[in-house]
């Protein structure tokens, strides 16, 4: 057995590892059996109900967005030939994060429809973000390079996120919701999250492995990827669009969640080769566990209170972030 | 029966990067087996004329391989007949060897839904790696080789994309003298094979002459000479470099003359020159 397929597997074993932690630890311990019992409709009702209604549709949706934010790192890293390109760098969840706190501040996160608004207005903030990014740049810049993709989307970033305190500093009313959704959560989501955010993924993995060569391709740069028969401008821009799309309908549900974009793709990488045949896949369910391990901390560490998980990923991804940037320095 | 086409022509050619060529009214033709080595002095266009024709930047002219006109085709199809081959840098993710000669292939993958390479790619993989000797080193993080063995990594990817016509700028550039005599003698076994042709910018005049069998001699994005290498007239150089090349040419074979002369006298150097 070579060491990609002993790797899947032990990532397999991770990701169940990290569903049956994420279902089982809590207020209420839940054994694996008693898990998969209530999966199948049987067993006791409380525990049914808890398990199906409360911490299932938590985990998948937190386990859904660490998969998305993963392959939205990847492709990003990879489109842009630059090992330190997330989708929160490019501005997609300080977009998001506008548009939500846009639905807040003008109360529109009452009723059946407020429910919907506030993560179509998420969604919307970051792609309407990503591409005022890509505009400025291409203005800036015409060959669209990636650095100055890179640096544009990361003022944005900040300009948006500025906004956005700015928003909270005169409207204290608001001010602790648009702070709580600034730091990501996937308390009390119910089913909507996984059920819009599933499908999206489905997709965007499809055309991304479809692209999987390509993306190798443009690791090398965009002279190299030209002469290897890619157009590295048009290539770039949509893998962007689709990352907006994925990323931002990712954190238009949970708030916005740094590193896990940053950290999964290069461990995914380190483990897996830098092929994005293995790599994405493998990412995505790093990804993935890593964000519910980390959202277990979120509701566990500090229990009763919850940590948001923003903060837990980035306390872990921080010094992860400092040691890639460092040892790229280093050579 | 021979074609009627020259295998590669460029006809009234300009290219740049804004509105005002930099490289402007370039006519040539490339019969296969030809090497030609665009000489001049740095800013007269030699990399915007490379990049022209890779296609990279607008450009204004003819410009045909085999008859065909090189704008018709889409950018694969431009990738299975031209490949271009750059001075080294650095890479950001740690490919094997073996991955990054088969992304050579690219250009000819199916556009299936999940294409990948089949058996055949990777025999040209196997073929290009071994006949540049880097079969023992296919399993190995390109990041983990040293800048004359990426170089012949990425030639030998360049070598399994199978173009017609492959583009060198300054692919030498950074190499230890060893492996930029090297990769001149893998390419001029390159073009001895039928219907191939090379075009290639080297800034060491010597490595140029060693390359090549034509030169363009460029001046301000414009041709001074064009023709057999032995046919260039030193002074064009001289004019052209702003510096009197022949002089410094002769200079440096005295050197090399007193080095070998004081080598063989006493068997090992005393001390270096």
């Amino acid at each position: 057995m070579n060491k990609y397929k002993r790797g899947a597997i032990l990532l397999g074993i991770l990701a169940v590892l990290s569903v049956l932690l994420g279902i089982g630890v809590g207020s209420v311990p839940i054994s694996p059996v008693q898990i998969l019992t209530a999966l199948t409709g049987r067993g006791d009702e409380g525990i049914r109900a808890l398990v199906l209604g409360l911490r299932l549709p938590r985990v998948a949706l937190a386990f859904l967005t660490g998969a998305a934010l993963s392959a939205g790192g990847t492709v990003m890293q990879s489109a842009l030939d630059n090992p330190l390109a997330s989708p929160f760098g490019l501005g997609v969840s300080a977009g998001a994060g506008l548009g939500a706190t846009a639905v807040m501040t003008a109360g529109l996160t009452g009723g059946l429809a407020g429910t919907f608004l506030l993560p179509a207005a998420g969604f919307t903030g970051g792609l309407v973000t990503v591409l005022l990014a890509l505009a400025l740049a291409k203005a800036f810049d015409k060959r669209l390079s990636s650095v100055t993709v890179v640096l544009t989307g990361m003022v944005i970033s900040l300009f948006f996120s500025a906004i956005m305190d700015l928003m909270a500093a005169m409207l204290p009313e608001y001010a602790q919701r648009i702070s709580l959704w600034q730091m990501g959560s996937f308390a009390a989501k119910g089913w909507r999250g996984p059920a819009v955010l599933c499908p999206v993924l489905i997709l965007c993995f499809i055309l991304f492995m479809r692209r999987a060569s390509m993306l190798d391709v443009m690791t090398f740069g965009d002279e190299q990827a030209q002469g290897m028969g890619v157009d590295p401008q048009r290539s770039r821009l949509g893998l962007i669009a689709l990352v907006a799309v994925l990323a931002g309908t990712a954190v238009s549900f949970s708030g916005i969640i740094g590193f896990v974009d940053l950290v999964a793709p290069h461990i995914a990488r380190r483990l897996f080769g830098a092929g994005h045949r293995r790599t994405l896949p493998a990412g995505m369910v790093l990804g993935g566990s890593f964000m519910v391990l980390c959202d277990l901390a979120a509701r566990t560490l500090a229990s009763p209170r919850e940590i948001p998980v923003g903060a837990v990923t980035a306390l872990l991804g921080a010094p992860f972030f400092l040691y890639v940037f460092f040892r790229k320095r280093r050579k | 029966m021979p074609s009627e086409h020259p295998m590669f022509r460029i006809d009234s050619f300009s290219c740049g990067y804004g509105k005002a060529p930099v490289v402007k009214d370039i006519s040539f033709t490339l019969s296969p087996g030809q090497r030609l080595a665009l000489l001049g002095p740095n800013g007269c266009g030699k990399t915007t004329l490379l990049r022209g024709i890779m296609g990279i930047l607008s450009s204004s002219g003819n410009i045909e391989l085999e008859g065909q006109n090189l704008r018709t085709m889409t950018i694969r199809e431009r990738g299975r007949n031209l490949a271009m081959l750059t001075q080294m840098h650095s890479v950001s993710f740690s490919y094997t060897v073996m991955e990054t000669v088969l992304l050579g292939r690219y250009p000819h993958l199916e556009s299936r839904l999940f294409s990948s390479p089949d058996a055949e790619d990777r025999r040209i993989a196997e073929e290009q790696l071994k006949k540049l000797g880097l079969w023992q080193e296919r399993d190995k993080p390109i990041t983990e080789l040293s800048g004359g063995q990426l170089q012949r990594v990425l030639l030998a990817r360049t070598f399994a994309q199978t173009p017609r016509l492959i583009l060198l700028d300054e692919p030498a550039n950074h190499l230890d003298l060893k492996y930029q005599v090297e990769l001149v003698e893998d390419l001029k076994k390159w073009t001895g094979e039928p219907g191939r042709a090379a075009i290639g910018v080297f800034h060491d005049l010597d490595l140029a002459f060693s390359f090549a069998d034509t030169v363009l001699l460029m001046d301000q994005g414009k041709t001074v000479f064009l023709g057999k290498t032995a046919d260039l007239e030193p002074e064009a150089l001289s004019r052209v470099f702003g510096i009197d090349v022949p002089g410094y040419m002769r200079k440096s074979r005295l050197r090399w003359e007193t080095l070998t002369n004081r080598e063989d006298q006493h068997g090992n150097l005393q001390k270096p020159l």
